[in-house]
């Protein structure tokens, strides 16, 4: 962490992520208003649309709701998202990756045959299809995010690993006795950590976009809120172009939390590359 | 065929050309700073001759080339003359260096690969070459294709394969023959055969020797192989580090080196056995190449050499100018006869790592 | 010269066979197509004894790092077999396998892809003795130290170095370092010092030297650079095509070769005093792919001194002196016998 922490641009990420995470955490505690809280004006009617004050610091939404405690919610579900699918897609392409760019051969063909045709799938048209027909729901999302994006992960780390497994301390290592596993623990994986870890922080960012868009399109799960959800409110109660603060807020949140993965991952690269490598 | 004939008689009128270095310095701009990596350089190639250019890898052979060529980096810093038929040929325009190139000097590539075009049958890539700087018709560039051909000893048939369809071999006998296709005054020839095998690099050298002595062509050969420049070259320079450290008529420099460095290169030199005789014992130079962004202050060799003397730490020996006979870059070359003695003993080099 | 007892044979290839098959597409195979074998390696004998450097030249692609990696296992051979101490070798698995590994070693010819930059040279030296579970940190840390100094790599300073921190030669011999730490009895080092400036080859040549001589090691040198050969091997092999076509001493082969491509290949080396009357005699052609091997003597398409009989029957490898064997029938005193055509040509130094 301290190495990291040398790169401003990585600094700069890891301190954008950190505030969301931190929100996200304590959103709870945090946020003014529930979500769904209704919010009432002295007269008693619906607090529709008001501009930021103070009780209401980025103002209210047309349905009455507190848009600073639906922004602080949000970020639970983009973290949420982004994590889990991350994860799966790691996990998946890593281990298609290695499988088929390490043993080559029948086994390649095969995976690689897989990879081609799960890669033929469009990628938006799929997901609308699979999430409305699973069911919207947070979990269905992140299923459908993972499908989708393993299959390029695939192909990259494959290559990755191609190269690697050509290294000539990796047939060393073969002919001194060692087996595939101590191969692929020792020479292979730690020399493709940067691209695998690269893949996945954009695929954070990829699955925060994507649960974003879903939810726009009205696919997301209408139990939790998120900010691709409040985009899509705003949208369908036609106060996109007037409501200002409702707007803003989900999309600076958005692009600042995509771009500071972006940072992390450009920052590992440059620093695990034994070649641009500081001493 | 008339026209082909024309065309090999213009080409053939092409005198060989004069070649004329003085301290030229080139430093590559690094994120490090500038990395000197050729110092104060001179050397003279005479109308049709041949100069051997030699040192361990890294010392800036290819970078000379380069600059002859007009291909350093954009930002390189150069200054010194070159000049080719009397004329400064460094630092000229891309415009100015399209009539130089291949037309005045041709250059041969340590890596054939590189300098054919993959997507193109060689044929047209020559073709293409001739056609660029000579006004003829395709099908006289072609027949003058053909005819290069079969001077480096490929069936002119060949010439609509593409290069993978080579041998690496095969390709390098390409590569000469494109260069040779305009019958450039000056042939540059950077490692010619470096990545062949013995039998593969002998015949390529004999071609280029044979097609040397026909045309009477100037010629630079780039190698780290002393023993193809004693058989190719009438003049050797040998450079260390970035500078030319000796310099002189090859078969003077290799019988009686007066630099260190000259003498141990020829000690770590392999040679073949001769029967019934017991042979002498490889010597390598211990140490490694100073780090040119930092050059030392002294001699450069001194870090390695077994005759430094304090003097040698401190003080640089005077740069070589060009000179036709033999002279060194060494505070101590009149003591050389006796350097040499002691250099031919394994336990001199011994003395610093192994 | 010396008249001491042979040591004892340490490996031997026999009638040693290794093809590989021109990689065929999926839907090939499906269809069973039967891919046609590239015959990189194809009928070798060769013997290496304790103490001694075998010298192994040839052309380009005729075999020689197949020859190497099938000796040591890392290619499967297709026919023949590989002897380790006189126990056949050639297919056994699993901890049989395992325990041959550690005997036999192997060093390639790249010092700067040959160790993992991500380890440092302490780490890269011990991960052979991890592989084979020898000894505990202490033991494994005195044997690294031990291999370290047979290389003259001072260990203290260099242990906790990366590889990006050493020079091409001190790479070469960290390589060598992390072949010996399991105390082999036999070392492939292919074209070990190829990639080095002349100006250190030596000192790698060196150390090959002092370690066959001083732990009893059995090497199979492989090298393009045939005056190196001369320095530290006593007996040559020079393959063409997949088959060993001369054998003998390194004196002998080096000054007094036979065959016709041991011939042509000597004349290739060019020499720094230069022999103003070296003679060449030109090959014609390109080397004949190991997928269409020429029938007959796999040399004809390129020897001067072809007959017919050449591009009939293939040639065998028969004893011409002590120690010395050439595959041409211009030595096959039997060929000669019945074909009178056939002359032999008076090598170059004899
Ligand atoms: N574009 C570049 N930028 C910075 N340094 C460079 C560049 N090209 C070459 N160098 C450095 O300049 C030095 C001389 O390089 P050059 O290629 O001229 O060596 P050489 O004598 O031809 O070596 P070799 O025998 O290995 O081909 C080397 O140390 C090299 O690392
Ligand atoms: N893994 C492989 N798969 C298919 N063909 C191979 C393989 N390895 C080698 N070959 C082929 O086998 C032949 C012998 O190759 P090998 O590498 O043993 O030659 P070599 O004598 O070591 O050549 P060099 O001197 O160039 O290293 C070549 O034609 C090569 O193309
Ligand atoms: S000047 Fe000194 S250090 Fe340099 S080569 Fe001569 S004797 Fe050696
Ligand atoms: S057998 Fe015939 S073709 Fe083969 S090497 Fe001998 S003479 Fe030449
Ligand atoms: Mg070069
Ligand atoms: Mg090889």
């Amino acid at each position: 962490m301290r190495l990291v922490m040398k790169d401003s641009f990585v600094a700069m990420g890891v301190a954008i992520l950190l505030f969301f995470i931190v929100i996200a955490t304590f959103a709870t505690v945090l946020a003014p208003y529930g979500p769904y809280e209704v919010m009432m004006t002295e007269a008693g009617r619906l607090d529709r649309l008001a501009r930021p004050s103070f009780e209401h610091p980025l103002g209210t939404t047309a349905y009455g709701n507190d848009v600073l405690s639906q922004f602080i919610h949000g970020s639970r579900v983009a973290l949420i998202v982004g994590l889990v699918a991350a994860v799966a897609v790691g996990f998946v392409s890593t281990v298609f990756g290695v499988v088929a760019g390490y043993f080559g051969g029948l086994v390649d063909d095969v995976l690689m045959r897989i990879t081609d045709v799960a890669l033929s799938i469009p990628t938006l048209p799929f997901a609308i299809v699979a999430v409305s027909l699973l069911g919207p729901s947070v979990q269905n999302i992140i299923l459908v995010i993972s499908i989708l994006f393993w299959r390029n992960g695939a192909r990259i780390i494959r290559s990755a690993v191609l190269t690697e497994r050509e290294r000539i301390y990796v047939k060393w290592a073969r002919a001194a006795g060692a087996s595939h596993f101590h191969v692929i623990l020792h020479h292979i994986l730690p020399n493709i950590v940067r691209v695998i870890f690269l893949w996945i922080t954009m695929s954070v960012a990829f699955a925060i976009l994507a649960e974003a868009s879903l939810s726009f399109l009205g696919l997301g799960d209408p139990t939790v809120i998120s900010w691709g959800q409040m985009l899509n409110t705003a949208f369908s109660s036609g106060s996109l172009r007037t409501a200002w603060w409702w707007v803003v807020p989900p999309c600076i949140a958005l692009t600042l939390l995509v771009s500071s993965l972006y940072l992390i991952g450009r920052g590992f690269e440059e620093q695990t590359n034994p070649r641009l490598r500081r001493y | 065929m008339g026209a082909l004939a024309k065309l090999n008689e213009r080409l053939r009128a092409k005198p060989a050309a004069h070649m004329l270095v003085e301290r030229l310095s080139i430093a590559y701009q690094t994120p490090r700073g500038p990395f000197r990596a050729v110092d104060d350089v001179s050397f003279e190639v005479a109308a049709g001759a041949t100069l051997g250019l030699v040192g361990e890898s890294g010392c800036g052979k290819s970078t000379v080339v380069k600059s002859l060529m007009g291909l350093l980096p954009e930002g390189t810093s150069v200054s010194g003359r070159a000049l080719l038929n009397g004329t400064d040929i460094l630092g000229l325009s891309e415009r100015a260096l399209s009539d130089v190139r291949w037309t005045k000097i041709a250059l041969i590539t340590q890596s054939a690969m590189n300098s054919l075009d993959p997507v193109y049958c060689i044929g047209d890539q020559i073709t293409e070459s001739i056609l660029a700087h000579e006004r003829v018709s395709k099908a006289v560039a072609w027949a003058r294709a053909e005819q290069m051909f079969e001077i480096v000893g490929l069936p002119g048939s060949r010439l609509t394969e593409f290069p993978h369809q080579f041998s690496g071999g095969m390709r390098q006998r390409a590569v000469i023959a494109m260069a040779l296709s305009l019958n450039a005054g000056l042939l540059l020839a950077d490692e010619p055969t470096t990545a062949l095998d013995p039998i593969m690099q002998d015949q390529i050298m004999s071609r280029i020797r044979s097609i040397h002595a026909d045309m009477r062509r100037s010629m630079i050969l780039v190698t780290h192989d002393i023993a193809v420049v004693a058989e190719t070259c009438e003049t050797i320079a040998v450079m260390y580090a970035g500078e030319v450290v000796e310099a002189g008529p090859t078969a003077q420099v290799l019988q009686n080196p007066r630099h260190p460095y000259t003498m141990g290169l020829q000690n770590a030199f392999p040679k073949l056995p001769v029967r019934g005789q017991s042979r002498m014992p490889l010597i390598s130079i211990p140490g490694t190449v100073p780090n040119l962004l930092h050059p030392p202050v002294g001699c450069r060799f001194a870090g390695r050499c077994p005759f430094a003397t304090d003097l040698c730490r401190s003080e640089a020996p005077a740069k070589l100018s060009n000179s036709i006979s033999q002279s060194a870059a060494c505070h101590y070359q009149d003591r050389a006869s006796e350097f040499r003695a002691i250099a031919q003993k394994a336990s001199t080099w011994r003395h610093k790592d192994g | 010269m010396d008249k001491t007892p042979p040591s004892p044979t340490v490996i031997e290839a026999r009638d040693l066979k290794t093809h590989f098959q021109a990689r065929s597409s999926l839907i090939g195979a499906l269809a069973g197509r039967q891919p046609r074998a590239i015959r990189a390696l194809d009928g070798v004998d060769l013997a290496i004894r304790r103490n001694e450097i075998y010298g192994l030249v040839g052309e380009s692609g005729s075999g020689k790092s197949t020859l190497g990696m099938s000796l040591v296992r890392m290619y499967e051979p297709t026919g023949g077999e590989v002897h380790y101490n006189g126990e056949n070798i050639t297919h056994v698995h699993g901890k049989a396998l395992k325990d041959y590994r550690r005997a036999a070693q192997i060093i390639f010819q790249d010092p700067y892809s040959s160790l993992n930059p991500r380890l440092t040279i302490g780490q890269i030296i011990e991960e052979p003795l991890k592989i084979h579970r020898i000894g505990d940190a202490a033991e494994r840390q005195r044997r690294v130290e031990k291999a370290l100094e047979l290389v003259r790599i001072p260990a203290e300073e260099n242990l906790h170095r990366y590889p990006s921190d050493l020079s091409g030669g001190q790479r070469q011999r960290v390589a060598i370092a992390r072949a010996l730490v399991l105390e082999p009895q036999f070392i492939v080092a292919d074209e070990p010092v190829s990639m080095l400036d002349v100006s250190i080859q030596a000192s790698v040549l060196e150390i090959l030297d002092d370690l066959s001589r001083d732990l009893g090691l059995a090497v199979l040198y492989i090298s393009h650079d045939i005056a190196t050969v001369g320095y530290i091997c006593s007996h040559v092999a020079v393959m063409y095509l997949g088959q060993i076509v001369e054998e003998g001493t390194a004196e002998d082969i080096l000054t007094a070769p036979q065959h016709p491509y041991t011939q042509r290949l000597m004349a290739a080396i060019p020499s720094i005093v230069p022999d103003e009357n070296r003679e060449r005699v030109e090959l014609k052609g390109d080397v004949p792919s190991p997928l269409d091997i020429p029938p007959g003597c796999r040399f004809s398409s390129r020897c001067p001194y072809a007959t017919e009989l050449c591009t009939t029957v293939e040639p065998q490898l028969v004893p011409t002196a002590e120690a010395h064997r050439v595959r041409c029938h211009l030595y096959d005193a039997e060929a000669v016998a019945t074909h009178p055509s056939l002359e032999p040509p008076t090598s170059q130094a004899a």
